[in-house]
């Protein structure tokens, strides 16, 4: 008894020297991540929130004064221009969303399955996604040129005067549209393809063998199975349209008259160029809280397990 | 899927039974079979002209002529093959400097991603210390928010610390990766712990099993995460576009957005020969290295 009491000490002792250990080495291998992220993203985040109540300028920040919610209150004046600006993101995330993820799952649900040409047809719809924005939003400005670009040339033989896509309204927004979603359709096409591979082949013959076609089976199987990765796909796809500039800083520049003016692109306006800090991080808060919303409605929505597995 | 299931299943019968009942099978097929398997291949090739498409006509309209690019009707390869827009590029702006920047901020940020991620990924996956599951919750919180929400004061932080049109200001933000340290964390979660334990066993240190163990198993994602970041490091424009405003930190996309308030709308044929030196890099990458990055993009998921 005493001989084994004397034998687990040391023991016991060696393996909680071991953890502390363990421990320690956690914390220093977490802390490069950690650091960087507290300085370049939790602070500034802090910042923003504090800003946010501020008269804070950029470009001279010694004469920054608390203004309450004035800032605020200055973006639901109609003439601040930011309730327009998050419409046009609203529109842009209500038809950009729902349509990749649409188109997505149709070409992930054709391309599913062994057959010549698969992983050709794969890579093609998938180049968009993968190609840095500014290269192909300069590829759609050419095609969409009035004199000489190809859509308007395609246009032509159908009676159909050139069109100054960019340049006038409704069509700079569809136009911005278009490209998002031809932008993020082969990523929502490879996430609906893993979902669906994932799905066992007896389940569609079972049902082929209870005379379900290729469309019930679309509808009854595949669909319910790949609910959790639409829920998953719609929070990433909101918060990436949230997030929508550059498309636009090439394609329009916002115009005309503002109509494809994003939420972001108005920040970067307030803060770069007109250096009202105050408004800039008022309106960032303002998307911030809209983007933790859509986040807690949509984890809302799935169940606890697939959150899990989600992540 | 359904559709090539369909298939496969009538591609399995014949064989297994004798060539009698293979020959109605066969005369039913031009009909019921070769119509879907028609119509998905016609499809599908509308679609990857319509989404690759675009960069065949970039290469082609980036050897034309100014005046070829707009005529209508519009011609397919260049009647007069003009190599010398790229050499006027290059005169333009400094496209060479666009381009070492641009390698060395995307190789430098993906390294620094990889490592902090794949040291972060271990240790929230394999190792105890006390407040883990709450540090590992504020990242899961982080990765909701967008950097976009915080880019004015972070400015004014690089301003502060003189890190505006530099190289640790184009890197150093960049390099926490929160999507990283999700996927190695996964990654080490689902690996058998035997090893590692009989490592610990033996007297092998966390460092020691770290580096000689868990990395060596992690090489393929490893690789897979690399690309993956390596081709959004190469993309990145929001965060360089304000980060810098001096010509010589100009990344290749930066040099674009010059290029098109330059030329404008009536040379074509040279922003097209820009568009080819920022997106043929990736398109190479992508296409030597896409079952990786496809597994790094759908790994995200599991």
């Amino acid at each position: 008894m005493t001989a084994l009491a004397s034998a687990r000490l040391p023991e016991s002792y060696r393996r909680r020297t071991m953890h502390e250990k363990e421990g320690r080495a956690g914390y220093a291998l977490v802390a490069p991540t950690t650091i960087l992220l507290s300085v370049f993203y939790l602070y500034p985040l802090l910042q923003t929130v504090v800003y946010s109540f501020t008269d804070w300028n950029p470009g001279a920040p010694g004469t920054t004064s608390f203004v309450g919610l004035d800032n605020f209150a200055g973006l639901f004046a109609p003439t601040s221009g930011f309730l327009s600006a998050l419409r046009n993101t609203a529109i842009i995330a209500i038809v950009v969303v729902p349509g990749s993820m649409a188109v997505g799952l149709l070409f992930a649900a054709m391309l599913d399955g062994p057959f010549r040409g698969r992983s050709f047809y794969r890579t093609m719809i998938f180049a968009p996604h993968i190609a840095p924005t500014v290269g192909s939003a300069l590829i759609f400005s050419y095609l969409l040129t009035p004199l000489g670009g190809l859509v308007n040339t395609a246009l032509e033989p159908f009676g159909v005067n050139p069109i100054s896509f960019l340049t006038t309204e409704p069509w700079a927004i569809v136009a911005v549209i278009v490209f998002i979603v031809w932008q993020q359709t082969g990523y929502t096409m490879i996430i609906f393809s893993a979902a669906l591979s994932t799905i066992p082949p007896s389940y569609h013959e079972a049902a082929k063998l209870d005379g379900a076609g290729v469309v019930r089976r679309f509808l009854s199987i595949s669909l319910p199975l790949v609910a959790p990765t639409s829920g998953f796909l719609v929070i990433t796809g909101l918060i990436s349209t949230l997030q929508v500039f550059t498309q636009v800083y090439v394609l329009t520049g916002g115009g005309p008259l503002g109509s494809t003016k994003t939420a972001i692109y108005w920040i970067y306006e307030q803060g770069f160029q007109f250096f009202n800090g105050g408004a800039a991080t008022a309106a960032s808060v303002v998307l911030l809280l809209i983007g933790i919303t859509v986040t807690a409605v949509q984890l809302k929505f799935l169940s606890r397990r697939d959150t899990v597995e989600m992540l | 899927m359904t559709i090539s299931l369909e298939r496969e299943a009538a591609a399995a019968v014949p064989p297994a039974g004798s060539s009698r009942p293979a020959r109605p099978a066969r005369r039913r097929r031009p009909l019921r079979r070769l119509l879907p398997s028609t119509l998905r291949h016609a499809v599908l090739i509308v679609a990857s002209l319509i989404f690759f498409g675009p960069f065949i006509w970039m290469v082609l309209v980036s050897f034309k002529s100014a005046q070829e690019a707009l005529s209508v009707p519009p011609t397919f390869l260049p009647t007069e093959w003009h190599p010398e827009n790229y050499t006027r590029l290059f005169e333009i702006a400094p496209f060479g400097r666009f381009y070492v920047n641009t390698v060395v901020v995307a190789v430098l940020s993906t390294a620094g991603q990889v490592i902090t991620s794949l040291m972060a990924g271990y240790a929230f996956a394999r190792l105890r210390f006390r407040g883990r599951n709450l540090l590992f919750l504020v990242l899961l919180a982080a990765l909701m928010v967008p950097f976009e929400i915080v880019f004015t004061p972070l400015i004014t932080l690089l301003s502060s610390l003189g890190w505006l049109n530099s190289y640790q200001g184009l890197i150093v933000p960049n390099v926490p990766s929160i999507l990283g340290v999700f996927l190695f964390r996964q990654f080490f979660s689902n690996f058998p712990t035997e090893i590692e334990d009989a490592a610990r066993m033996d007297g092998a240190g966390v460092w020691q099993r770290f580096r000689t163990i868990m990395v060596p198993m992690a090489t393929p994602m490893i690789g897979s995460f690399a690309i993956l970041s390596f081709v959004y490091n190469w993309n990145n424009f929001f965060f360089q576009f304000i980060a810098v405003n001096r010509t010589e930190f100009f990344t290749v996309q930066i040099g674009l957005t010059l290029l098109q308030s330059q030329e404008g709308a009536s040379n074509f044929n040279l922003l097209m020969a820009g568009s080819t030196l920022a997106v043929i890099p990736v398109l190479v990458v992508f296409l030597l290295f896409q079952n990786q990055i496809v597994k790094a993009i759908s790994g995200g998921l599991r």
